[in-house]
């Protein structure tokens, strides 16, 4: 399958004034001042498929939406080379404009003073949508997201949530091919993530669009990314599907019991890493980390030497398992 | 066709946004308004308060009336006032909407600055038809050849202090601090584009100074040409330098912002 984004040793680099502390510090800047330079994306190569949807991976300033910002045509790379639909995105040609979408959850496009649907207006004529394109997209768009009653209100009356969605119409109606989403749920309750999320697996059916998004929800990652990238200090530490880092970095499981009368944690430490125990109200529960090759034979040890009523074996949540990712590449480049 | 339509829609957006917050447009029509109105006040008293009907500076009262209120309706059209946060929109990486868009950002804020002016010109015929009954300059229509050539330089110097909009709105790239600089510069242009008097009232030297700088460029040479006291040799070369002017400080615009947009952050977008 052909590739649709490819990147190519990428790197940017910025350079960042640092400021000493206090008012000596505010002082001295004024005749001299320090920089030092910031690795914001440091080589980094990844190629994805038409139709794929790749979630971005990574702590605060790992690289991310820079990365993103690149892919977009807003950065200048420091070096390297990126191509999108066959487009360097920093020519900025309209031909590829018109076929890609940035959509940032923190910032946004439309006019805050005007009703969204202004905006829609004024996106129709800047993409050059044909009036029958934009009237059928606009009025699907309008009705999956449920918001007939908001587009005529004024931008800055409407709630986070509201404005996501008229964000994502605003950004969708030329039907991009290429979907760049920057924290799409940032600061929206569970219920709308959970809208939003449908909404982009259906708009990903539908259009066959190749997306990236970067999300600090792992539900967002787990529930629409087959495919990760895991990004640390402006390196990528990790591409693969996401149950490849389960696989490679999830050393352990997690056992779920609950028995029909108190077992002293004496005697649970004996099969693995005792995480919780409880007796109260009548009820014995415990949660034991165990190797997980060793897991099920574990298990059918518990279910033989006492009264269990109930048991579970899960993975661990992915966030543990992403911290565990970071906390092995910190201590690889503690070592360094 | 459909390029030109981007633009149509573009600029009833911006009047729409324009006039959203009525008493910041009420307020700010009221503070142009008082501008003119002090100035000509202010010439008038000086008149006024002088030996009857003597000329101040070479200038006869009605002479000096009818410069002040030409140069207030000039820069009313002429100086930027919709990109004037420029630099900041750069600064705090604003313009990447803009950016994103199969649109020319310098088209984009082309017209945010047209739509500012048509607001700005609906307002200001009501604004001066009231200075003109209480001041009642003596205004005299120069001829069709001179009326033609005023409006093109008067198209020249909306587009020259466009051109020094974009350059002082590229400084957002590399510093936030672009309040000092564009305050100097007003502070300035206030003065050098003839906007408190007549430059040539200046002794020869200072004369020479602003006549090296785009300055008198930007409505004093406008408002001479309307009064018609420029010589036939005056109008030629003011027409180059002006067209100079545009095409100087347009390249360097156009320089500085692509080095600019390789030096862009986008930060906090």
């Amino acid at each position: 399958m052909s590739s649709t984004i490819s990147v190519t040793n990428l790197k940017k680099h910025f350079k960042v004034y640092k400021k000493q502390p206090g008012l000596w510090g505010s002082i001295q800047s004024l005749w001299h001042r320090e920089y030092e330079t910031v690795k914001a994306v440091d080589d980094i190569s990844f190629e994805i498929a038409e139709g794929e949807i790749v979630g971005f991976i990574g702590m605060n300033g790992a690289g991310k939406t820079t990365t993103l910002k690149m892919l977009s045509g807003l950065l200048f790379p420091t070096s390297g080379e990126t191509e999108v639909l066959g487009y360097n995105p920093w020519e900025r040609k309209p031909v590829f404009q018109k076929q890609f979408s940035l959509v940032m959850g923190q910032k946004n496009q439309l006019w805050w003073d005007l009703p969204a649907v202004e905006t829609f207006y004024l996106n129709k004529a800047i993409y050059e949508i044909p009036d029958a394109q934009f009237e059928k997209t606009l009025s699907k768009l309008v009705k999956l997201l449920d918001v007939e009653d908001i587009i005529q209100i004024q931008v800055r009356k409407l709630s986070l949530g509201q404005r996501m969605k008229c964000e994502l119409i605003a950004a969708l109606l030329h039907n991009p091919k290429v979907l760049f989403l920057d924290e799409p749920t940032i600061g929206l309750d569970v219920v709308m993530q959970k809208t939003l999320r449908d909404f982009i697996k259906a708009y990903n059916k539908e259009f066959g669009a190749t997306i990236i998004l970067t999300s600090h929800y792992m539900d967002d990652v787990k529930e629409l990314c087959e495919r990760a990238i895991v990004i640390d200090h402006g390196k990528k530490v990790f591409d693969g599907k996401l149950q490849d880092i389960i696989d490679t970095y999830a050393r352990n499981k997690i056992l779920s019991l609950t028995f029909s009368k108190p077992i002293s944690k004496k005697e649970l430490t004996e099969f693995g890493t005792l995480k919780e125990h409880s007796d109260a109200n009548l009820l014995y529960t415990a949660t034991l980390l165990v190797p997980r090759k060793k897991a099920t034979a574990v298990a059918s040890k518990l279910l033989a030497k006492f009264p269990v009523v109930d048991v579970t074996i899960e993975e661990p949540p992915i966030e543990a398992i992403i911290r565990e990712v970071f906390s092995k590449q910190q201590q690889k480049s503690a070592k360094k | 066709m459909l390029n030109l339509i981007k633009y149509v829609v573009l600029l009833k957006m911006c009047w729409q946004d324009g006039l959203v917050y009525r008493m910041s447009v009420f307020m700010w029509r009221v503070r142009r308004f008082l501008a003119a109105l002090m100035s000509l006040t202010i010439w008038v008293t000086i008149y006024q308060s002088s030996s009857s009907g003597a000329a101040h500076f070479g200038y006869a009262q009605a002479d000096m009336i009818s410069y002040i209120f030409l140069i207030s309706i000039l820069q009313n059209l002429v100086m930027a006032t919709a990109i004037q946060g420029l630099a900041q929109d750069v600064y705090t990486g604003a313009i990447s909407n803009q950016l994103l868009k199969p649109i020319s950002l310098t088209a984009y804020l082309a017209m945010q600055e047209l739509a500012d002016k048509l607001k700005n010109i609906s307002a200001m015929v009501f604004e001066f038809i009231a200075l003109f009954l209480l001041f009642k300059p003596e205004l005299l229509v120069p001829s069709s050849s001179t009326l033609v050539i005023f409006v093109l330089w008067a198209l020249g110097a909306v587009i020259l202090n466009f051109c020094i909009s974009l350059l002082f709105g590229s400084l957002g790239f590399w510093s936030p601090e672009t309040w000092g600089p564009r305050f100097l510069f007003y502070t300035l242009m206030q003065f050098a584009a003839g906007q408190l008097f007549p430059l040539d009232v200046l002794p020869q030297l200072f004369q020479k100074v602003m006549y090296a700088t785009p300055l008198p460029y930007l409505s004093f040479v406008q408002t001479q040409l309307f009064l018609e006291k420029l010589s036939p040799d005056e109008v030629v070369r003011h027409s180059y330098t002006l067209l100079f002017w545009i095409g100087i400080l347009g390249l360097a615009a156009r320089t500085i912002w692509k080095k600019g947009l390789r030096d862009y952050d986008a930060a906090g977008r």
